[in-house]
Order: C-alpha cells, then sequence, then structure tokens
C-alpha cells in the first residue's frame, strides 16, 4: 500500500529570517495523482517546491521520494532531485535564453555520433518532434529561446519535461499565466498523457476553474501552514477561496459599473503592417473597455503605440477630441495615458530600488522644481499611496523585489496613480496575483472608474475581461473581429467569445 | 512572506559603517607601527592622492549606478592633462581658460562615449575600452609621446598650497563630494541614473528620456576626468603621455568597495568617498610601514576581491 506513494513530505518547515515560510507541512501524494497546490502569494508554495526539488533546504521535517525499489530517498540538491525523477517548469530558470530552443531541450545530454561530435541533426529532428507534440511547430528548433514571445518560451519549458524518461513527479508552477485557452488545453493533454503513465503532478494555479478541469485533489496553504488537502468532488470555488484566504468571498468580479461620460480617447484606422491593421475604437469617461485575443491577435502591440513605446505606420489618435502625436511613453504621460505593463517584473517596476522610489518614479517631474525633487513631498506620497492602495510592506524604503507578487503589482498600480492619468491602460494586471490582491485591483479599477476615467483592460483570462468589461473588443491576427456592449456581454458565454476569437 | 527581511537602507548603512570602522583600524595600526605615517607632510600627501582619484571615483559612480562602466576614465584624465598643457605653453592661454578648456575636452571624449553607446547600443565596455584606446593613442600622436613641461609656476602653487590647512586639491574634491551627493540625492536626474541602472525598459516606460539621460552621465563623466586630469597636471606640473593610466581602475574599486554594484543601481556618494580613502590608505600607510611595494599591488586587488565577496554574502542573506 504504502508503495501506491511516491512523495511524502513530513513535518517540514522553513524558517527564513524573521518569518516561519512554512510550518511542519504533511502532504502524501500518490502514483498518478493530480494534486492542486493553493494559497495565496505569499502562502509558501514556491518555497515548498523549492524544498521538494532540492533547491532550498528544509529546516525541519523530510522529504521522500520513493525510488522504486522500495527505497525512501531524500533530494538532497538539484541533481539528486532530477535523479529520482523530479521535475518542475521553474519560469524562467530552466531556460537559457540566449541558447537555441533545441539546445534548451538537450541541455546537458547533446546526442553524438560516431566521431564523437554533436549530431545535430538529430538535435533539430528530435526537437521537431517534440514541438509537433506540443502543437507549437511554428517555432524552429534553431530559434534562440529570447526571440519567442513569453506564451510559447512558457510552452518551450513545459515540454522540455517531455524528454526525460524516468519522470515520477512533475511540478507546474503556473504553467498558465501566460498561456491562451487552446495551449492551455495542450498542457492537459500532457499532464492527462502523464497521469497514464503513473507520474503524479503538482499543479499550482491561481486559476481555480482549471483546479476543476484538471485536478484530482487540492492542498491548501495559508501563512506557510496547512489548510487541508481534499478529494476535488468535496470543495467548490467557494469553499477553495474560503480555505485560501480565510474568509468567504463572493463573485469577484462583480465591480460596479457606471453611466459613460464624455469620449476621452479615440483611435482610427491605427495600422502597424506586420502587427495590426485598421485599429478604430473609443473609450468614455468611466467605462472599462475590454480587449480579448489569442496570442499574436496584437493587442499588446496596439496599446504599446498608444502609449509610445512603439510608433504607428499609419491612423489617428484623438485625446479629448484633439489629434495627438504619442512618440514616447514621456509624450503619452503628458497626454494623461497612463499603462501597466504586461510583464511587471521587467517594464513596470525597478525591482532593486526601493518602493518609495518605484511609486515616485514616473512623476518625479510633478514634485521638482528646477529638477530639484521635493524630498519630503516624496516620502510622503509615497506612504499616502501605500495606505491606499494596501502594499504590504514594512517601509516604504524596502526594496520591490523583497515583494510577493501582488503587492508588487500594487505598487505598479500607486506608480500610475501618483501619475494621475485620465486613461487607464491594464495589461493583464492579474497575472500570477493571488486572489485577495486580485479583488483589491478590481476595487481600484472599480473606483477609477467611479471617478471618471477611462480604463482599458487587456486580459488573456475570459472570466476576468468579460466580468469586468463594459464593452468588449475580441481581436484576432491584427485585426478587430468582434465587439460586444454590455447586454451582450451579459448574454455570452466564455465559449461564445472564444469562438469569435479564434475564427 | 518575504516582506519581512532586511531592509535595503540598513544594509547600505552597514557597508560603510563597516568601512569607517576598517579605515579607524588601518589608520591606528600605521600610525602604531610608522613614524612617519602621521606626519604633517605625509597627511598633506594622503590627501591630495585621495583627490584626484577621488574625482574619477565619484564619476565612475554615476556611470556605474546606470549600469554602465566607463574604462575611458585614466585616458581623459590624459587627454585633459595634455589640452592643459598645450595650451598654457603653446598657445601661452591665461591659467583658468586653459583649464576650462581642458575640462570641456572632457567633456567632449564623455560626450563621444554617450554618442556610441546609446546610438549604436553598443555595451558601454566596449564602448569605452574602444575610446579608452583611442583616446590614448591620440594623446602619444598629439604630443609625439613627449613630456610637457616648464608650466606656469602659478598653476602648480594650486595644488601645492593648501587653505584652512587642508590642500586645494581636497577642497575641489569636497566639492565635487557636495556636488555629487546632491544631484544623486536631490535631483530627478540623480534618480534617472538608479532606475535606467535597475532596467532600461521600466526606465523608458516611466517616461524617462533614455537617450538625453544616458548622454548627460557620460559628458559628467568625461568633465570630471577633465577636472582630475587640470588637478593631476598641476599637482605634477607637466603632462607625461601615461598621465592617468590605470586610474579607471582604482575608481572603479573604489567604487565597487564602496558598496555599488557593477549590475547597476546600487552605489552612493559616501560609499566611493570611503572606498577611495580605504584604498589609498592601504597604499600610503603600506608603503609607511615598510612593506614591498610590489606586495602593495596585490593589495588593492585583495580590497576589490574581498569587498565583492562580501556583497555577495550580504547579497544572500537578503535574498533569503
Amino acid at each position: 500500500m504504502d508503495n501506491n506513494i511516491v512523495l511524502k513530505i513530513q513535518n517540514v518547515s522553513k524558517i527564513y529570517p524573521g518569518v516561519k515560510a512554512l510550518d511542519r507541512i504533511n502532504i502524501e501524494l500518490k502514483r498518478g495523482e493530480v494534486r492542486a497546490l493553493l494559497g495565496e502569494n505569499g502562502a509558501g508554495k514556491s518555497t515548498l517546491i523549492k524544498c521538494v526539488m532540492g533547491v532550498e533546504k528544509a529546516d525541519e521535517g523530510e522529504i521522500l521520494v520513493n525510488s522504486g525499489t522500495g527505497e525512501w530517498k531524500q533530494p538532497k540538491n538539484a541533481i539528486d532531485a532530477k535523479e529520482l525523477g523530479l521535475y518542475a517548469n521553474y519560469q524562467h530558470v530552466n531556460i537559457a535564453r540566449e541558447l537555441s530552443v533545441a539546445e534548451n531541450y538537450f541541455m546537458g545530454k547533446l546526442p553524438k555520433n560516431k566521431a564523437g561530435v554533436i549530431d545535430w541533426k538529430k538535435v533539430y529532428s528530435d526537437s521537431e518532434k517534440v514541438l509537433e507534440k506540443f502543437e507549437i511547430d511554428e517555432i524552429d528548433p534553431r530559434q534562440p529561446i529570447r526571440s519567442l514571445p513569453a506564451a510559447l518560451q512558457e510552452m518551450v519549458t513545459i515540454s522540455k519535461i517531455s524528454l526525460n524518461d524516468n519522470i515520477r513527479v512533475v511540478i507546474f508552477d503556473e504553467p498558465t499565466a501566460l498561456l491562451e485557452n487552446d495551449k492551455v488545453e495542450i498542457l492537459y493533454q500532457y499532464i492527462r498523457e502523464l497521469k497514464k503513465q503513473n507520474v503524479s503532478i503538482i499543479y499550482i494555479s491561481h486559476r481555480l476553474e482549471e483546479i476543476f478541469e484538471i485536478c484530482d485533489s487540492v492542498t491548501v496553504l495559508k501563512d506557510g501552514k496547512f489548510v487541508g488537502t481534499k478529494r476535488i468532488e468535496e470543495v467548490d470555488k467557494n469553499s477553495l477561496v474560503e480555505m485560501m484566504v480565510g474568509r468567504t468571498v463572493e463573485n469577484i468580479y462583480n465591480i460596479k459599473h457606471f453611466e459613460p461620460g464624455k469620449e476621452l480617447i479615440r483611435i482610427e484606422g491605427l495600422t502597424r503592417k506586420k502587427e495590426f491593421q485598421d485599429i478604430s475604437f473609443h473609450v468614455r469617461e468611466g467605462e472599462i473597455l475590454g480587449f480579448f485575443g489569442l496570442i499574436g491577435a496584437g493587442r499588446s502591440e496596439v496599446m504599446k503605440c498608444l502609449f509610445g513605446i512603439e510608433l504607428p505606420d499609419s491612423g489617428k489618435i484623438y485625446v479629448d477630441g484633439k489629434e495627438t502625436v504619442i512618440k514616447s511613453p514621456k509624450d503619452a504621460m503628458k497626454n494623461r495615458i497612463g499603462l501597466i505593463p504586461e510583464d511587471r517584473q521587467v517594464e513596470g517596476l525597478a525591482l532593486e530600488l526601493s518602493v518609495k522610489m518605484n511609486i515616485n518614479m514616473s512623476s518625479y517631474d510633478m514634485i521638482s522644481r528646477a529638477g530639484i525633487i521635493n524630498i519630503a513631498k516624496e516620502t510622503e506620497r509615497a506612504n499616502d499611496f501605500v495606505k491606499r492602495v494596501g502594499v504590504k510592506t514594512p517601509s516604504v524604503g524596502q526594496l520591490v523585489k523583497n515583494l510577493s507578487g501582488g503587492n508588487q503589482q500594487k505598487v505598479v498600480v500607486s506608480k500610475l496613480l501618483c501619475r494621475d492619468p485620465e486613461i487607464f491602460i491594464f495589461d493583464e494586471p492579474t497575472v500570477g496575483v493571488d486572489v485577495g490582491a486580485k479583488q483589491e485591483i478590481y476595487a481600484i479599477i472599480e473606483k477609477l472608474t467611479r471617478n471618471g476615467k477611462a480604463v482599458i483592460l487587456i486580459s488573456s483570462y475570459l472570466p476576468e475581461v468579460m466580468g469586468l468589461s463594459d464593452r468588449l473588443i475580441i481581436m484576432s491576427e491584427g485585426k478587430i473581429v468582434g465587439e460586444m456592449d454590455n447586454e451582450e456581454l451579459k448574454q455570452a458565454t466564455e465559449k461564445d467569445v472564444m469562438a469569435v476569437a479564434a475564427s | 512572506m518575504k516582506e519581512k527581511g532586511l531592509r535595503g537602507t540598513r544594509i547600505t548603512k552597514h557597508t560603510e559603517f563597516s568601512l569607517i570602522l576598517i579605515i579607524i583600524a588601518l589608520f591606528i595600526i600605521f600610525a602604531a607601527f610608522s613614524d612617519s605615517f602621521l606626519t604633517e607632510y605625509n597627511m598633506m600627501n594622503l590627501l591630495k592622492q585621495c583627490s584626484i582619484i577621488g574625482v574619477i571615483a565619484i564619476c565612475a559612480t554615476f556611470v556605474i549606478i546606470t549600469g554602465g562602466i566607463d574604462l575611458s576614465c585614466g585616458s581623459v584624465v590624459g587627454m585633459s592633462s595634455l589640452t592643459a598643457a598645450l595650451c598654457m605653453t603653446q598657445f601661452e592661454f591665461s591659467i583658468p581658460m586653459a583649464a576650462i578648456l581642458a575640462i570641456l575636452v572632457g567633456g567632449v571624449c564623455g560626450l563621444y562615449n554617450g554618442f556610441i553607446i546609446h546610438e549604436f547600443k553598443v555595451p558601454p565596455f566596449i564602448a569605452t575600452l574602444g575610446s579608452m584606446t583611442i583616446i590614448r593613442g591620440l594623446i602619444k600622436v598629439i604630443s609625439e609621446a613627449k613630456t610637457i613641461a616648464g608650466l606656469p609656476e602659478e598653476f602648480s602653487d594650486f595644488s601645492s598650497s593648501s587653505f584652512l590647512g587642508i590642500p586645494n586639491l581636497t577642497w575641489v574634491w569636497v566639492a565635487v563630494i557636495i556636488l555629487g551627493f546632491f544631484i544623486l540625492k536631490f535631483t530627478r536626474f540623480g534618480r534617472n541614473l538608479y532606475v535606467i541602472g535597475s532596467g532600461q525598459e521600466v526606465a523608458r516606460l516611466s517616461g524617462i528620456n533614455l537617450r538625453s539621460n544616458t548622454y548627460a552621465v557620460y559628458i559628467v563623466a568625461g568633465l570630471l576626468c577633465g577636472l582630475a586630469g587640470v588637478l593631476l597636471t598641476s599637482r605634477s606640473n607637466s603632462s607625461v603621455p601615461t598621465a592617468g593610466e590605470g586610474y579607471e581602475m582604482n575608481a572603479i574599486a573604489a567604487t565597487v568597495i564602496g558598496g555599488a554594484s557593477l549590475s547597476g543601481a546600487k552605489g552612493s556618494v559616501w560609499g566611493t568617498v570611503l572606498g577611495t580613502v580605504l584604498m589609498m590608505l592601504v597604499d600610503n600607510g603600506g608603503i609607511q610601514i615598510g612593506i614591498d611595494p610590489f606586495i602593495m599591488e596585490i593589495s588593492s586587488g585583495v580590497l576589490i576581491t574581498i569587498a565583492v565577496v562580501l556583497d555577495q554574502f550580504r547579497n544572500k542573506k537578503q535574498a533569503n
């Protein structure tokens, strides 16, 4: 019977200076079981995974892997973990961005031919097989990873796991954060295939819908403590959220909507030849305009033009009724357009700097005279926004890299609020953000529209973009292929929207 | 979860605090083991040594905070020195005119660095490695690799005299320190440097003009090196073709010892000042207590290594 268990986490604790990240965690994982691991940001999921993978050492307790020979072994380091058949899709960690897809696939085990040199033919043909299997054969295995969009990079990381042959446990840490529905489906297929081979899965995601789709059981952590393990039939969305946050949370997309006022921005025939064509739309005061589309639909690219990061080939932008040329983010800000960028770690935050500097970063001109900053105001503003937006940080002097994902995103929002724009662009604002923080971000969006700001919301997550938007624009292959108003949105199902987006 | 970790600000203070302790300890050791260390002559000498490298180290700090590096510092010092000397001897310019021109030539060198780095997206290491060699070559061509001597006496008087018992050179350094501190602490330009050092993308999306700031930081660096070149010429009362050679390494070392990170976004004027003092103190004191000069050469290397290793430990602690 014991042999049916593949992984035992026994009484594991991990203490970081000043905080108990894990507090006597006990988990047993059966062969072929797909276990969801849930918890808010900072609940200890990542720490637990790191301990399992041998990247961090637990301070107390044991992590035991059934080695198949009836012997239980404890992975002491990352190499050990691999030898015992533990794999994980650590984002950004186990890929070398400068190397090609094929080199990444065969890293450390490039096949040699008879002459003892690398058999590139085999490398590429084997790589192509993997790419085909995961339906991402638009990728050339010779392409360097960094040239791929984020979603495809993620697919490469996931598909890389399939190249190992002694797989016992695979840990997926938010694999779908960047994936569109069709790619998610491919991932599910792979998970089901692994399950059939009696491989066990630990699946971490903030999207509860996915848990019900793919998992057999679920373990919830909160503040480093074990809350409970349940079979999936025993729980529903509400009870899971309750376990995670310790209180009931009603429909999180249920925010107040307001009667839109005058038009704040109008785009006409915006075109950037290789990315999108003839894009026209407008947003009014107090309105949330949603954008949905699959990978390569061109949503983010349109917003990049709107924010002056890229220049359009043709088309017009009217802000407040006046035709405006936006050549740089600085121009965009002058026209009171603000952006929450898609990649908050690279585009939104200066991770090495303090919360205070991050919040003030894009609006120092508003609190300085002749280039000299009013230091008192800088601190005052930072403290003010930390309080208003609810950033959890011991002080505004804390470095942003030490904050959790949700709090980092709140810093980005604060930075934008500090600039006080009229038109807000939110590009995937809740990726990697837990339910609690999500709700707070939605509350901020609600408050913005109440105060008559215009909001453009881009999201790959249908429940979110459908639940929050007053109007929804659907893009596909660089064109607008559908638009739904409030009434239509209420009637529509996710399937309807997908059908339009995939057309 | 990690929010409760150590605070960033406290750690930098920690760096500077330990530097002060080390400096005081070394000072006591040197004073105890050498009769010539704590003499007025040697103290003046130490201050002067610190001053010239100190000015360059401030400019290195600015550049390093942006995540860049300026290897051409030493060559720019040499070029400025040559300009000052030529202006005074060949063209018979007044001393202030010659000094201003020399500083401006430094600025032009910086402009060139900024141009290559920003417009052609050449990594700063490569761009300034190139200009380092180009400028040094130019110096040798123009001066025909000869020393230019016979500068007006008033010029060298500046560096040999003192005001309120402190060498004039040091006053210049102090002025640069105050200015540098002010820029980093109180101006938008200063803040922009940190943001750029943390990431070019985030800087751009935050509305920071990368072009003007990149140009500005390398021009400021050039101007400061130009100033250092004038000081050096005044001190040696001549211009040698090798003037300033290797100074960039001393300046970068002082900055790193002071807690700056070569990956950007970290560094402070006070740290750099202490780093400069520590380096020069080891050099000066070591010789005073009779350590072999060849062994002394090893010391600065050891110092940098220890400083960076300690920094790595601190980072690791902080990450946990």
